[in-house]
């Protein structure tokens, strides 16, 4: 159980929208090992989103507990939460979230930027990041100069960039092509072929299926837990198992 | 070591986002400025002209013979309450001069001053307003100023009361237009009527707080009594070496008080005036224009301030996303805040800056098309540019305070 990157343990983020609670997750309970990748679907308003911002420490969970790498997030601070973002967590979202006058290559770099790691060495990170995304050739560009796929592709290196141990993607072609989101999709795939631990955040069973583990939420619980395939089928039945 | 590493890295990244941004957005950096530009540019004109004057005046009044004691009946600068008192005083006169010659060790020279505004006039040409004063013939030593041409009076002038004058450059000018000051020598003039030879001409001395200092007539005061009588009030130019005049003042002190038999106990019947009074005087002047430019500038800098305040609230606004982003990917709080806080020090210190230039620049024209000095000591351009980037760091503050505590969840999901 210790040796899980991450251990979720019967997790619930509660909210209060005028005088109604919102559940949006209720006690919700896994563990993903070094190297998985799980993909995590359900429909809008089943606590994906959810999920994936307790996963990536920008939010806390309102009960139960949550560990990353061992480390019981409870009571962190917020200094201490920004750390464990930068050092563990590499985010993909569906939007890019490039910073628009920052070249490929700025954009990379930032995460090293908030550690603190010296100029000359950020800067060879940032470009074999970027090399390892097939980049190398943009690394100068602006993002309103780059295609979709090359975009998300440079997102993908500035969250490989400061080696984190989980890449955190939210529906990460959901704002592309079908051809494009598959290259984005193979990209992930070879991640996990090298080693990287992924949770994919997806509506799509589609990619669901291609994943070896996925988990189907529904109104704030676990529904399904299982090979990607079996869980993915289930969403394409039409609901619950 | 890393942590010292980290914050340089944030703060060059803080620079660079700032300098990103304003350039960015180019007219709008120009117009938020403007507030502190105007605010910066009038404190920095209003300093330089008060320096430039405080400046040209310490200049005259050294050269009106900073270590010069002038022997009167009255107070110069603080004529306080009951001048019936000062009025009805014995004057000064030969009697005081005389006491002051044959027992003072520390005077280097000691001339009596007498004036009249009287007629001057050669021929057709005529002068109505001249200043004639009745001098020693160590009055140029005593009181500062120096001759241009020909000599001054000498003491045999004074002793045997000839009809000697050395004429200011505005008289000269007057009465001999085109020549030279050499040609004026030895010419005649009439003063109130009485014939006088001209034996020099004055060095020109320009103007002393709005006052033409060139437009008089310098005879001996003996010749000065006989033609306008000895009820004029007089005083006493004495001079002392330099760094002892406070020795002269007790030493005149005890001389003129035996001299006028001023009993011990009662209080001096005569006032030791010295130029730098005048300086103190003007000084509180123009402490109270510092004040009003400070007022001023402060105001506007408030105004600017507030300038700053809300197109940083609108930089906070429209850079939500990239604030969630830069917060999911390590920004703590500290970095936001600082980010925010170098652009609107940047924007003011831009500000601050150019209104400096500016009101140099104004200065330098009013120094330059009216009687007015201008200087600028550096403190007056490090104070504009210290005050504008406190301004900004002021007025950022809230702005960057509400950037860095910015729920990043919401601040990624902002439309």
């Amino acid at each position: 159980m210790t040796d899980a990157l991450l251990a979720l343990d019967g997790i619930a983020r509660h909210y209060q929208v005028g005088s109604e609670p919102v559940r949006a997750l209720d006690g919700v309970s896994f563990e993903v090992g070094r190297g998985d990748w799980v993909a995590v679907v359900g429909q809008s308003g089943s606590g994906k989103s959810t999920l994936m911002n307790i996963l990536g420490c920008l939010d806390t969970p309102t009960g139960g507990t949550y560990r990353i790498n061992g480390q019981d997030v409870q009571g962190l601070s917020d200094d201490a939460l920004a750390d464990l973002r930068n050092r563990e967590i590499g985010f993909v979202f569906q939007t890019f979230q490039l910073l628009a006058r920052s070249t490929a290559l700025a954009n990379v770099e930032l995460p090293l930027v908030y550690r603190g790691v010296p100029r000359r060495e950020r800067r060879r990170r940032a470009e074999e990041a970027l090399g390892s995304v097939g980049l190398s050739e943009r690394m100068h560009h602006r993002p309103n100069e780059l295609s979709g796929g090359q975009r998300q592709r440079v997102a993908v290196a500035r969250a490989l960039v400061g080696d984190p141990s989980l890449l955190l993607a939210d529906e990460p072609t959901g704002n592309l092509d079908s051809a494009t989101g598959e290259e984005i999709f193979r990209l992930f795939a070879a991640l996990h072929g090298r080693g990287h631990t992924i949770v994919l955040v997806t509506h799509e069973p589609r990619l669901a299926a291609r994943c070896p583990r996925a988990i189907r939420l529904m109104d704030g619980r676990i529904v399904a837990d299982g090979p990607g395939r079996d869980v993915a089928r289930i969403g394409a039945d039409g609901g619950a198992a | 070591m890393t942590r010292i590493a980290r914050a340089l890295a944030e703060l060059v990244e803080g620079l660079r986002i700032a300098l990103g941004a304003l350039s960015g957005h180019r007219l709008r950096t120009a117009l938020t400025t403007l507030g502190i530009v105007i605010g910066v540019t009038t404190v920095i004109a209003i300093v330089a002209i008060i320096q430039g004057l405080n400046r040209s005046f310490e200049s005259q009044i050294q050269r009106f013979g900073a270590h010069t004691l002038y022997v009167s009946r009255y107070n110069w600068v603080s004529v306080s309450g009951d001048w019936w008192k000062y009025r009805n005083r014995k004057p000064i006169g030969e009697t005081e001069l005389k006491a002051i010659l044959r027992e003072s060790t520390i005077a280097v020279a000691a001339s009596p001053v007498v004036s009249v505004t009287a007629a001057v006039s050669r021929g057709e040409r005529s002068s109505s307003r001249v200043q004639v004063t009745g001098v020693g013939s160590d009055y140029l030593v005593a009181n500062g100023g120096s001759v241009d041409a020909g000599r001054f009076l000498l003491a045999s002038d004074v002793d045997l009361t000839r009809d000697s004058a050395v004429v200011g450059t505005d008289v000269a000018d007057r009465l001999f237009p085109g020549a030279s000051p050499e040609a004026v020598v030895g010419q005649k003039v009439l003063v109130a009527g009485h014939p006088f030879h001209v034996v020099g001409v004055m060095e020109r001395r320009g103007r002393f707080l709005g006052q033409a200092m060139d437009n008089n007539v310098f005879v001996p005061f003996t010749t000065f009594g006989s033609l306008f009588g000895n009820k004029r009030p007089m005083f006493l130019a004495v001079a002392a070496p330099p760094g002892r005049v406070p020795d002269l003042d007790s030493e005149l002190t005890g001389i003129l008080r035996r001299a006028r038999r001023v009993p011990p106990g009662r209080a001096d019947d005569f006032v030791l005036n010295r130029q730098d009074q005048f300086l103190k005087v003007y000084q509180g002047l123009t402490g109270a224009l510092y004040g009003v430019a400070v007022g001023v500038g402060l105001i506007t800098l408030v105004v600017g301030g507030i300038g700053i305040m809300n197109i940083m609230l609108v930089s906070v606004h429209e850079r939500t996303r990239e604030i969630g982003v830069r917060r999911a990917l390590g920004a703590r709080r500290r970095t936001i805040l600082l980010q925010f806080l170098v652009e609107s020090a940047v924007v003011a210190a831009l500000g601050g800056a150019l209104g400096t230039a500016i009101g140099l620049a104004i200065a330098q024209v009013i120094a330059l098309t009216t009687p007015l000095a201008a200087a600028v000591e550096p403190s007056a351009v490090a104070l504009g540019l210290g005050f504008s980037a406190m301004t900004g760091l002021l007025f950022g503050s809230w702005p960057a305070w509400r950037a860095a505590h910015l729920d990043p969840v919401e601040a990624l999901r902002y439309e």
